[in-house]
C-alpha cells in the first residue's frame, strides 16, 4: 500500500504550499486593514477587528458545513477518507471558531460595552465550538476505527440540522430581548475601500481554510496508510 | 406491521418494568432534584431576586440534568445486560428498537419530571393548578425532542469509557433550543400571558421534535449497525 | 480605561497568535511524516 502513503505526502505537501500561501495572504490582509483602510468614524479604530472577525466566521462556517455534508457520504458511501476529511475539517472549524470566539468579544467590549452580548452569531459560534469539541472527545474516546467514523458521521449530521434552530431560537430571543447597544456596528452599506478589504478577507481566509485542512486531511490519509501496512 | 409495535412494545415494556423494580434512576434523580432545588434557594439573595423570577430556569435545569440521569440509565441496563446485542442479531426493524428505547426513556424521563414537578411546586410555591394543561403539554412538547437525539446519543457513549461525561458534553448544545423554548415559555405560562404570547416558541418545539425525531429514526442504524 | 486602538492590538495579535499555533503544530506533524520516508 506504498502508494496511499505516497499519495498522503503529496497531500501534505500540497498543504504545507496552501497553508503559507493562506498565511501570506493573512499578513496582506493585516497590512490592508490596518494601513489601507478608512477608520470607521463611530466604533473607531475597534471597528477593524472586523477584517479578521467575519472572514474567521466564513471559514469556520465551510468547515462545519462541509463536516456535516461529507458525514452524509460517509454513512452513504463507507469510505474511511471521507471520515478522515470530516474530522480534519472539524479540527480546522474549532480554529477559526477559537479566533471568532476571541476577537468577538474583543470587538464588543468598546463597541457594545460589554465583552459578550448573547447575539446570534456569537452564541451559535459558541454552541457550535462546543459540538464539535464533543465530537473531537468522541473520536479520543472510540477506539474502533469504523465505530469512530459511524458515530462521528452521527454527531457531525445531527449538528448540521441543529444550526437552524440555534438560529431561530436566538433570533426569536433576540427580538424580544434587544441588547443594549452602545454604538450599533454598521453593516448595511460598506464604502467600497472597506468591501474590497473585508472581500479580500474572505478570499485570505479561504485559502488558509483549504491549506490547514489539506495538511490535516494528508496526515490523518498518512496515519490511515501507516495503519494498513500494519495490517 | 404489527410486529414493528410488537418489538416497539417488547423493547419498551421490558426497561420499563426493569426499572421500576430497581427504581434507581427515580431515586437517583428525586434526590438530585430536591438539591437542586435546595441550593438555588440558598444561592439567591431572597430580598433581591423574588423566586417567580428564577422559578421557569431552575425548573427546567432541573428536568434537563435529571433527564440526563435517566438517559443514561436508560442504556446502562443495556450495557449490564447485553440484551441489545442479542436483539440486534435478530432481523428487527431498527426502528422499532429506536421506538421503544424512545418510549421507555420517555417514560423514565417523564417520571423524573413527575416527581421533580411537585417538589418544585412545594419549594417555589408557585401556583400551577390553573395552567396544569398548558405546563404539561408544555413539557411533553419539549422533553420528546431532547429525548430522541439523547437515546441516539446514549447508544453511543454507553461504549465509551467515561459515558456519564461524554453524553451531556454531546447532548447539551442539542438542549438548548428545546430549553429557551420551554423556559420562555413556562414564563410566559406563569405569568398568565395569552397563548399569541407563547405561539412562537411552541411553533419552534413542535418542528424540532417532528425533524429531530424523523432524523433519529433515520440514524439510529448507523449507531447500532456495523 | 484602554482607548480603542489597543482592542484593535490585542484582537489582531490573538488572531496571529491562534493561526501561527496551530500552522507550527501542523507543519511539525507534517515534517515528522515526510521525513518518515524511509518506505
Amino acid at each position: 500500500m506504498n502508494a496511499s502513503l505516497n499519495g498522503s505526502r503529496t497531500t501534505i505537501r500540497w498543504g504545507l504550499a496552501l497553508t503559507i500561501l493562506g498565511l501570506a495572504a493573512l499578513v496582506t490582509i493585516y497590512v490592508m486593514a490596518l494601513a489601507y483602510t478608512p477608520l470607521e468614524v463611530r466604533q473607531g479604530a475597534a471597528q477593524k477587528i472586523f477584517y479578521i472577525h467575519v472572514p474567521a466566521a466564513w471559514s469556520a462556517m465551510v468547515a462545519f458545513t462541509l463536516v456535516g455534508v461529507v458525514s452524509i457520504l460517509y454513512l452513504w458511501l463507507r469510505d474511511e477518507r471521507l471520515d478522515a476529511f470530516a474530522a480534519s475539517s472539524a479540527e480546522v472549524g474549532l480554529v477559526f471558531s477559537v479566533v471568532i470566539l476571541t476577537t468577538g468579544p474583543i470587538w464588543g467590549k468598546p463597541v457594545w460595552g460589554t465583552w459578550w452580548t448573547w447575539d446570534a452569531r456569537l452564541t451559535l459560534t459558541l454552541i457550535l465550538f462546543l459540538l464539535f469539541l464533543g465530537y473531537m472527545t468522541l473520536r479520543s474516546a472510540v477506539h474502533d476505527p469504523a465505530e469512530r467514523a459511524r458515530f462521528s458521521a452521527v454527531v457531525g449530521i445531527m449538528g448540521m440540522v441543529l444550526v437552524p434552530f440555534i438560529h431561530m431560537s436566538v433570533y426569536l430571543f433576540r427580538t424580544l430581548h434587544p441588547k443594549p447597544i452602545v454604538l450599533k456596528p454598521s453593516t448595511p452599506s460598506l464604502p467600497p475601500d472597506m468591501l474590497r478589504t473585508l472581500l479580500a478577507g474572505f478570499a485570505a481566509s479561504t485559502v488558509l481554510y483549504l491549506g490547514f485542512v489539506t495538511v490535516r486531511y494528508g496526515l490523518a490519509r498518512y496515519e490511515l496508510a501507516r495503519r494498513q501496512e500494519a495490517d | 406491521m404489527s410486529s414493528w409495535f410488537r418489538v416497539t412494545a417488547a423493547v419498551a415494556t421490558k426497561d420499563i418494568v426493569i426499572e421500576v423494580r430497581s427504581k434507581t434512576a427515580i431515586l437517583s434523580a428525586l434526590v438530585f432534584a430536591a438539591l437542586v432545588l435546595v441550593i438555588f434557594n440558598f444561592a439567591r439573595d431572597a430580598s433581591l431576586v423574588s423566586a417567580s423570577v428564577l422559578a421557569p430556569s431552575v425548573l427546567w435545569i432541573t428536568f434537563a440534568f435529571a433527564g440526563m440521569i435517566a438517559l443514561n440509565r436508560g442504556f446502562n441496563l443495556e450495557k449490564e445486560n447485553g440484551a441489545l446485542e442479542g436483539l440486534l442479531l435478530a432481523p428487527v426493524p431498527r426502528s422499532a428498537i429506536f421506538a421503544g428505547k424512545l418510549l421507555s426513556n420517555l417514560a423514565f424521563v417523564g417520571m423524573v419530571e413527575a416527581v421533580a414537578l411537585p417538589l418544585f411546586v412545594l419549594f417555589f410555591n408557585v401556583s400551577v393548578w390553573r395552567i396544569l394543561p398548558g405546563l404539561l403539554g408544555l413539557i411533553v412538547l419539549a422533553t420528546v425532542g431532547f429525548v430522541a437525539v439523547g437515546t441516539v446519543f446514549s447508544a453511543m457513549t454507553v461504549r465509551t469509557r467515561f459515558s456519564e461525561l461524554m453524553l451531556p458534553m454531546l447532548l447539551l448544545p442539542f438542549m438548548v433550543p428545546p430549553l429557551i423554548g420551554a423556559v420562555q415559555t413556562t414564563t410566559r405560562l406563569f405569568d398568565g400571558r395569552p397563548l399569541s404570547e407563547m405561539i412562537g416558541w411552541l411553533r419552534i418545539l413542535a418542528l424540532y421534535d417532528l425533524v429531530f425525531v424523523t432524523l433519529c429514526v433515520l440514524i439510529f442504524p448507523a449507531v447500532v449497525d456495523e | 480605561m484602554p482607548d480603542n486602538a489597543s482592542y484593535m492590538v490585542a484582537a489582531y495579535v490573538v488572531a496571529a497568535v491562534v493561526y501561527l499555533a496551530y500552522t507550527v503544530r501542523l507543519f511539525h506533524r507534517a515534517i515528522a511524516a515526510l521525513r518518515d520516508s524511509s518506505r
